[in-house]
């Protein structure tokens, strides 16, 4: 054919050609158009998944052609490519309906940010220095597949371990599947603030060893113990809709929301009462609560059920536990108790919620089971405005023979790790696959981590950003940016439907960067021993059609469609409840603290960052940028005070003061917020990074760094709120940033109105 | 004179006043490129930041001042109209978008594979680029500063049947496009009123 003409058909063809899209063999043979089919100046909104906690809400992502910067073989350039300029919530995602966090909104930072590792690096300097140079993937690939083909020729497949955050979807899956066919362990999952407590306090209440999704928008009475549900815990944005349905979303009914905690948390904030208990007394709260409901005989004890029989005297009616004993040991008004406790049986349906600090005491556990046993007492389990465990989807995968093995694979923590490595030599772990965990940061300092990771003679890290762990890695394969890569979610709760997000690569990879799934793939096909047996898959893509197509065709729906909503959605009956777990009925403890009360007067409770969550938020500038809701203080960290103690102790705000725990010491800015118990101190974790991009790296201070290596008695998970610490002010210089001048709009000492 | 180059000379005068007394640097001083849309940002710059990097880029883009675009090849648009290539073969948001868009190294490529391979320019392309994995940092030609507040929209002039020349001069006589128009406002509103399109103010500024 004439090229000529060539050109005058496509040209007179192109508007439709280019409407009808991708199915058009034609215009993808010519490529008139960007690879990507985008229309330079138009923006498609394509789905996907946001990454930054395990909320798993649905993203829209807007997408415009655009010039790109990046680096090609060493050569700075540019490539015509679709770029993300936007991200909003999903509205067809049953999740968020829609709606996205501040934190969500956010996360396109991770994808454009100036510090992401554009390529494979290896090793050339120093451990811990930083120093890395560029190879290629060919090189890389081939390290990694020669120390795993190192440590199966030596018959020691199990010194191959694997360190992550928590993997959502069937990454999870993968990686576990991937190491159990090598001969591994299964993977370390690490966080600062696990919700293993609360999973276990579930599990043993009412057989879901799952976090509960909370129903808000039918509940007339939310009753929150240290949740900080509009924040930061569970699944804060479907929480966030439901508790706006609460409060307005029936005509002349206004749901109460009653929130007890030592400190006033942003959802404190939102409470139509806030109830400050002694922090790790707030079992106690609510078990005084439940003496009052069965006193006045508005429940009997058997209505709470298998939760009830956990706790001790619960079916004498807990004679212990009257409100004015409570209240002793709480500092709650008896009257106030008795008050809730009417409040909170008469007002069905009502429920109570518990997380954060009241999980991380020593006696955790106990708290999290009496507030089970409370609300099991008013019968708000299962039922429509209490909570409800999301029914779990099972996934048709085919694993082959010797999955029944995984399930009695011990699963370490990195405390255990830590000490294992740090014990012996030669160091059990020979190779060390890390996956954008940040354990040197967020643990505490006494498991020695960062000690044991050196003892690692290889570690191989998957992460985007150099931080404190991934610095001392030998070998760096950085992955795809979320928008890049398939994603894949299903959520633990925040619905009452079983949920599964997926999502396909939003935009092309801007780096020379490939998907951990894809290289574990790769780099399993390419061993000297096989896997036994293979994994099938020879990419996630088919991995994850493998798993979704059953699924998907059970229900009628398909792939290319779930795709297209970014996601899909069931009504399966409730998941099966796990078997009874025989257990005494256990009795109420105290909590226990490091520190001598008189050497360490105050509590030391961190708290999860607005904006950082952990701190593995804190390299996204907007993040940085965004004033705490309570403080308004932004770039920086701080230490919240009762302006009472303060004056006693003649800290200003925003004066420079040095906290002390037993282990450590740290400085930052005081700040004087009213909503603090007295014997409080209260510190948000995100801040304080040694390595963490521009933006993170040396700005404030990390309480993660004195806090004591203190562990929920009967879970053995940290206890991050059981470290005391005594207070002293250093100078006036505490560089504190404030959005607003002050937590108060007048000084109230000069209000004369 | 129209007013408003009078109160741009008023302007030129107050900034030589400045100039002589210390600041003449900032002008000359070295800035790179102009910010605004006439110029792509350089590749060094990777500070999310809408600021100036130079006093001399602040003062420039103050007064409208805009460099000549550089391309990164002499593309002969004459050659190309020559061969009866339509401008939205290369262009080829100009029917739908806001913009026309500026092609990626892969619509060349849709026909130098097996056209004109040999001659320098293409080879330049196939070798530093299309191996290379990059693209052409073509640079913008036409454009209004931010303060004008104008949003264009070629979209509607095409479908009303404008010429390509009537706005970017007659691109058969040049290799890289020039500023051949000036795209005052009175050019615009001229033309709006000869067909009868609309001249109110929101129309262009909004």
């Amino acid at each position: 054919m004439d090229r000529r003409f060539f050109f005058k058909v496509s040209v007179a063809g192109s508007a439709t050609a280019t409407l009808a899209g991708c199915g058009n063999p034609e215009n993808q043979l010519i490529r008139f158009i960007p690879d990507e089919q985008l229309i330079p100046g138009l923006s498609v909104w394509k789905p996907s998944i946001c990454p930054l906690c395990p909320a798993g809400c649905g993203l829209l992502a807007r997408v415009v052609e655009g010039d790109a910067e990046v680096i090609r073989d060493g050569e700075r350039g540019v490539v015509k490519m679709g770029l993300v300029k936007k991200l909003e919530g999903n509205p067809a995602h049953p999740i968020n309906r829609g709606r996205l966090c501040a934190r969500g909104q956010a996360a396109i930072q991770a994808v454009y940010h100036p510090d992401r590792i554009a390529h494979p690096l290896k090793r050339d300097g120093e451990r811990g220095t930083g120093r890395f140079s560029e190879i290629s993937w060919e090189q890389a690939l081939a390290e990694l597949t020669a120390r795993l083909n190192a440590l199966a020729a030596a018959k020691n497949p199990q010194a191959l371990s694997f360190l992550t955050r928590p993997l959502p979807g069937q990454r999870q899956t993968l990686v576990t599947e991937f190491l159990r066919r090598f001969g591994a362990p299964p993977p370390i999952v690490f966080e600062v603030f696990g919700e293993g407590v609360l999973r276990r306090a579930n599990e043993l209440s009412f057989g879901y060893g799952q976090l509960p999704t909370v129903d808000f928008a039918r509940s007339r009475y939310v009753i929150a113990f240290g949740a900080d549900a509009l924040g930061t815990w569970n699944s804060p944005v479907a929480q966030s809709i439901g508790y706006g349905e609460m409060r307005q979303g029936t005509p002349g009914q206004r749901g109460k929301f009653v929130h007890v905690e030592a400190r006033l948390s942003q959802t404190g904030a939102n409470a139509d009462e806030w109830v400050p208990a002694k922090s790790g007394t707030e079992g106690l709260f609510a078990l005084g609560m439940a003496h009052a409901i069965m006193k006045s005989q508005l429940r009997s004890p058997e209505a709470a059920g298998l939760a009830g029989a956990l706790i001790e005297g619960w079916s004498e009616g807990l004679p212990r536990y009257t409100p004015a004993e409570v209240a002793a040991q709480t500092g709650v008004a008896a009257e106030r108790i008795e008050r809730l406790a009417r409040e909170f049986a008469e007002r069905w349906p009502a429920v109570a919620i518990v997380g954060g600090a009241v999980c991380a005491h020593t006696n955790g556990l106990f708290n999290a089971l009496a507030v089970n046993a409370l609300n099991a007492l008013v019968g708000s389990v299962g039922e429509p405005g209490g909570i409800v465990f999301t029914p779990k989807l099972d996934f048709g995968l085919d694993f082959g023979a010797g999955r029944e093995d995984a399930a009695g694979a011990v699963t370490q923590s990195i405390e255990q790790m830590a000490a294992l490595v740090n014990a012996s030599a030669p160091a059990p772990i020979q190779t060390l696959l890390l996956n954008d965990a940040n354990p040197v940061f967020g643990a505490p300092p006494a498991w020695r981590v960062k000690e044991a990771l050196l003892k690692i003679p290889h570690i191989v890290s998957f992460g985007n950003f150099l931080d404190e762990t991934s610095i001392l890695a030998d070998l760096i394969l950085p992955d795809h940016a979320f928008l890049e890569t398939w994603m894949d979610n299903t959520p633990e709760s925040g619905q009452t439907m079983a949920v599964a997000g997926l999502a396909r690569p939003v935009v092309r990879p801007l780096y020379q960067t490939r998907a951990m799934p894809d290289i574990l793939l790769e780099v399993a096909r390419n061993l000297e021993q096989p896997l036994s047996p293979p994994l099938p898959w020879t990419n996630y893509e088919e991995m994850l059609k493998a798993a979704f197509d059953p699924l998907l065709e059970a229900a009628g729906a398909n792939w290319e469609e779930s795709l297209q909503l970014g996601g899909w959605a069931t009504a399966i009956p409730s998941g099966t409840r796990g078997p009874v777990v025989e257990m005494k009925p256990m009795p109420w403890v105290e909590p226990q603290f490091e520190g001598g009360a008189k050497d360490f007067p105050f509590q030391f409770l961190p708290f999860k960052s607005q904006a950082f969550l952990d701190g593995s938020l804190a390299h996204l500038p907007w993040l940085q940028e965004l004033p705490d809701p309570m403080t308004t203080a932004m770039w920086s960290s701080w230490v919240e005070i009762n302006p009472k103690t303060a004056a006693t102790l003649g800290i200003a705000n925003g004066d420079l003061v040095e906290i002390t725990s037993a282990h450590a010491s740290l400085r930052t800015a005081a700040v004087l917020a009213p909503g603090i118990a007295p014997d409080v101190l209260a510190m948000p974790v995100g801040q304080g990074h040694e390595t963490f991009t521009r933006y993170a790296s040396g700005r404030g201070a990390n309480p993660i760094a004195i806090l004591a290596p203190m562990k929920e008695s009967a879970t053995g998970e940290l206890a991050w709120a059981a470290t005391r610490v005594r207070i002293s002010r250093v100078s006036a210089a505490g560089q504190l940033t404030l959005f607003a001048g002050g937590m108060r709009e007048r000084d109230p000492e000069h209000d004369h109105r | 004179m129209s007013r408003r180059g009078r109160s741009r000379l008023k302007w030129l005068a107050v900034l030589i006043a400045v100039s002589s007394a210390g600041g003449g640097w900032a002008l000359f001083g070295p800035s790179g490129m102009v910010q605004g849309q006439s110029q792509a940002r350089t590749a060094a710059d990777s500070v999310f930041t809408t600021s100036h990097r130079s006093t001399g880029e602040a003062i420039r883009h103050f007064f409208g001042m805009r460099n000549d675009p550089v391309q990164p090849i002499q593309f002969p648009h004459e050659r190309h109209i020559a061969q009866e290539i339509a401008c939205v073969v290369c262009h080829s948001g100009v029917e739908w978008s806001a913009v026309a868009g500026l092609p990626s190294v892969n619509t060349c490529m849709g026909c130098h594979v097996g056209i004109a391979e040999d001659k320098e320019p293409i080879i330049k392309i196939t070798t530093e680029y299309y191996e290379k994995g990059r693209d052409l940092s073509w640079q913008r030609v036409y454009g209004w500063n931010d303060e004008a507040h104008v949003l264009f929209n070629h979209a509607p002039h095409i479908r009303s049947g404008v010429d390509c020349a009537t706005c970017h001069g007659d691109l058969s006589k040049m290799t890289v496009a020039e500023r051949a128009v000036d795209h005052t406002m009175g050019f615009c509103v001229d033309c709006h009123v000869e067909k009868k399109a609309s001249i109110d103010c929101l129309t262009c500024h909004y």
